[in-house]
């Protein structure tokens, strides 16, 4: 009997300490709250009815206790209680039926474990919660992560911070995922540098508070891209294309790089199937869809809006590499040494035009009144 | 009428070639080591495209057709050697330089230049009138042959005859250019029919027009513009004017060739058909228009051709072969 009730006193002296050391460490979160509740509850059940009556009141104790004496006292406590004994498994367990509430399946959990590495079994409930009330799914989440481990390192305090930046710009609500899938650094980097492209679009390019975000949600990759490359490719499409706006924003324009745009653009420009709009935002021609020209294949591009052969293509895009290079480095008197004895009818300084500037004579040829035969348009 | 309506489906190509970079060939000098600068060029991977079509003559001749073509040495000038790059290559030929005999090494020209010197089939001994010679890759072109007895380049232009000049002082041995084998005038080539009449076995009458090319790339002084228009109105009488004047100078039985560097038929087509009548008309003189199709057959894997025309030969520009415009026609006068 007095074995019995020495036995009772040191429960009695364990079990309030136990809970103790849980508490400080997941009392500050106050959404932990509801985890120590059922903590709690997993302790209560497990032990002894008659050990609950001490447990409901809780003491503050002074006891300072060592992590690892932290862990051998929950040893000791599931293995007298007769549950298999892990390391943090009961936190493992309390993670686990966490994330099964928010909705992750057994072959998910697996996953997420399996990509934490050294992140802790926290660290990594916190992280995942962020994400699910930002409005991703469990599946995305986990593409997500295991894709960008990364992540997981963040602070949690950053995590929230950032969260609530991305809410504010709108990308809350689900809109989140394709951004992650392509740039998970939305995350990581700093956030004046997205600031930057922010503000850029908006006060630069002149775009709507809504088309930023739908800019953002749909073309992330330009959070990545250089400033001044990112104001130049919009430059190019509304004032070289003559695209307005609300075209720029639907074709998802913005994701495609500079080089394909050019390309195709300017291929089209001098086959005379796209024609810059006048001041009036009139062409002679109907220009083709944006989305005829930069969203489909090469193949379908050629075959459907260009109209040309693959071979021709193949050989303009490498002329016109060479006329970039060329104009970026100017190298307009080699040029025209190369040039010597140019049989055209040309004085010599003709020879080095830069091909770049498609000056359309044809515009000012194409007469409305003037109906002369003889006349040679272009 | 606008290009686009005479090449239909073909004008886009040729649009996008002509605002693209052309593509030269490399004419060689054969006052230079010439089979030393041959092999140079070949180790860049160009070829002899005139070599090549020649070496085709012979098998390409089928009958049924028209009639047995005349043998290549006939038909074509001999001598010429130019490279050019394969297809769709767009490398580029580093500029000339001259070679130990102190003559440039080759000579850069748009390679469809040429054809219009190839079709007029000089033969040894032939005396040669260049007669709109400016700005002078023709008539380099015409001396490299080795057959003009003697070669008269004129150009109505004072300052491109003395670019003409620079040339030949670069490419041509002073004994051939001070002798009198070669004579540079700079007079209105339309009145040569009063001036030398009845005098060439030989006649070249590479006529000022468009240029389409460049004309494209050219903002200011662009023929195209609506202020040069009488200009261009005009243009085709000069042609015509021009192109007579070449057949009168040339002997009965002589043969000339009329080129120009535009794609359109009123300068080129209408202008053959337009010089004949006159000489029928106005001086009782027949001229026959020679068939070119063996010729063109043979340049076909270099060049694009267009197809339809009603008489004579147009190289049209294609980003394969970016060569041209080039637009040539032989004729014969007969009496």
């Amino acid at each position: 009997m007095a074995a019995f009730s020495r036995q009772v006193l040191d429960w009695h002296r364990l079990i309030p300490l136990t809970w103790a050391c849980m508490a400080r460490q997941t009392l500050h979160l106050g959404e932990q709250r509801r985890t120590t509740a059922s903590l709690l509850r997993k302790l209560t059940t497990a032990s002894n009815g008659g050990v609950t009556e001490e447990l409901s009141c809780v003491r503050s104790n002074n006891y300072v206790q060592e992590p690892e004496c932290r862990r051998n006292l929950v040893q000791c406590l599931l293995e007298k209680q007769g549950t298999p004994v892990e390391q943090g498994s009961l936190e493992l367990e309390r993670v686990m039926s966490s994330l099964q509430d928010m909705g992750f399946s057994n072959a998910h959990i697996n996953e997420l474990l399996s990509v934490r590495r050294d992140a802790s079994l926290q660290q990594l409930l916190d992280i995942i919660s962020e994400f699910i009330l930002l409005g991703l799914n469990p599946e995305p989440v986990c593409v997500v992560l295991k894709k960008s481990p990364q992540l997981l390192k963040l602070p949690i305090m950053q995590m929230r911070k950032r969260s609530s930046y991305l809410r504010k710009l709108g990308l809350g609500e689900g809109k989140l995922k394709r951004v992650l899938y392509c740039c998970p650094e939305i995350f990581t980097m700093r956030q004046q540098d997205i600031n930057d492209t922010v503000r850029l679009l908006k006060e630069k390019c002149l775009f709507t508070v809504q088309q930023v975000t739908r800019i953002l949600h749909s073309c992330p990759s330009v959070l990545r891209e250089d400033l001044g490359q990112l104001e130049y490719k919009f430059q190019y499409a509304y004032f070289r294309m003559g695209i307005k706006h609300p075209d720029i924003v639907k074709s998802e324009y913005l994701q495609y790089s500079l080089t394909k745009i050019k390309q195709r653009h300017i291929y089209l420009e001098r086959l005379g199937r796209y024609q810059t709009p006048d001041k009036k935002g009139q062409t002679q021609i109907p220009n083709p869809l944006l989305k005829d020209i930069l969203r489909v294949s090469e193949a379908e591009f050629l075959a459907r809006t260009a109209c040309t052969s693959v071979e021709e293509f193949q050989v303009f895009k490498k002329l016109l590499a060479r006329e970039e290079e060329e104009s970026e480095s100017s190298t307009s008197d080699d040029k025209r040494a190369s040039l010597d004895g140019d049989e055209d009818e040309e004085d010599e300084e003709d020879n080095d035009e830069d091909d770049d500037d498609e000056d359309d004579d044809e515009a000012e040829d194409n007469d409305d009144d003037e109906d002369d035969d003889e006349e040679e348009q272009l | 009428m606008t290009y686009s309506v005479q090449f239909g489906d073909l004008w886009p190509s040729i649009r996008v070639s002509l605002l693209s970079e052309q593509k030269y060939g490399a004419l060689v000098n054969n006052f230079a080591a010439w089979d030393h600068v041959s092999a140079k060029l070949e180790q860049l991977s160009a070829k002899d495209f005139v070599n090549e079509a020649i070496s085709h003559w012979e098998l390409q001749s089928e009958g049924g057709q028209s009639a047995a073509p005349s043998p290549a040495s006939w038909a074509c000038s001999p001598n010429l050697r130019c490279f050019t790059f394969d297809r769709g290559d767009i490398s580029r030929f580093p500029p000339a330089r001259p070679g130990s005999l102190g003559v440039m090494e080759y000579y850069l020209m748009d390679a469809a230049s040429l054809l219009p010197v190839l079709a007029l089939g000089l033969q040894p001994g032939d005396i040669v009138l260049d007669l709109c010679a400016a700005p002078g890759g023709k008539t380099l072109a015409l001396l490299q042959t080795g057959c003009c007895r003697n070669l008269a380049a004129n150009d109505l232009s004072p300052s491109r005859i003395a670019r003409l000049q620079k040339i030949l002082h670069s490419y041509v041995p002073e004994e051939i250019r001070d002798g009198n084998q070669v004579r540079v005038t700079s007079w209105d080539g339309r009145k040569w029919g009063e001036l030398e009449g009845d005098t060439y076995d030989r006649v070249l009458v590479d006529v000022p027009c468009t240029t389409d090319r460049h004309s494209l790339h050219e903002e200011e002084n662009n023929i195209f513009k609506r202020s040069r228009k009488k200009e261009r109105q005009i243009l085709p009488v000069l042609q015509v004017q021009l192109l007579a004047a070449g057949l009168l100078a040339t002997k009965p039985g002589g043969h000339v060739v009329y080129s120009t560097c535009s794609l359109s038929h009123l300068q080129n087509e209408y202008v053959v058909q337009g010089a004949i009548e006159l000489l029928a008309n106005q001086y009782s003189i027949q001229v026959q228009v020679e068939d070119l199709t063996h010729f063109r057959r043979v340049f076909m894997d270099t060049f694009c051709f267009f197809s339809s025309c009603q008489v004579g030969e147009l190289v049209i520009p294609n980003l394969m072969a970016n060569f041209g415009p080039m637009y040539f026609c032989k004729m014969r006068r007969l009496t």
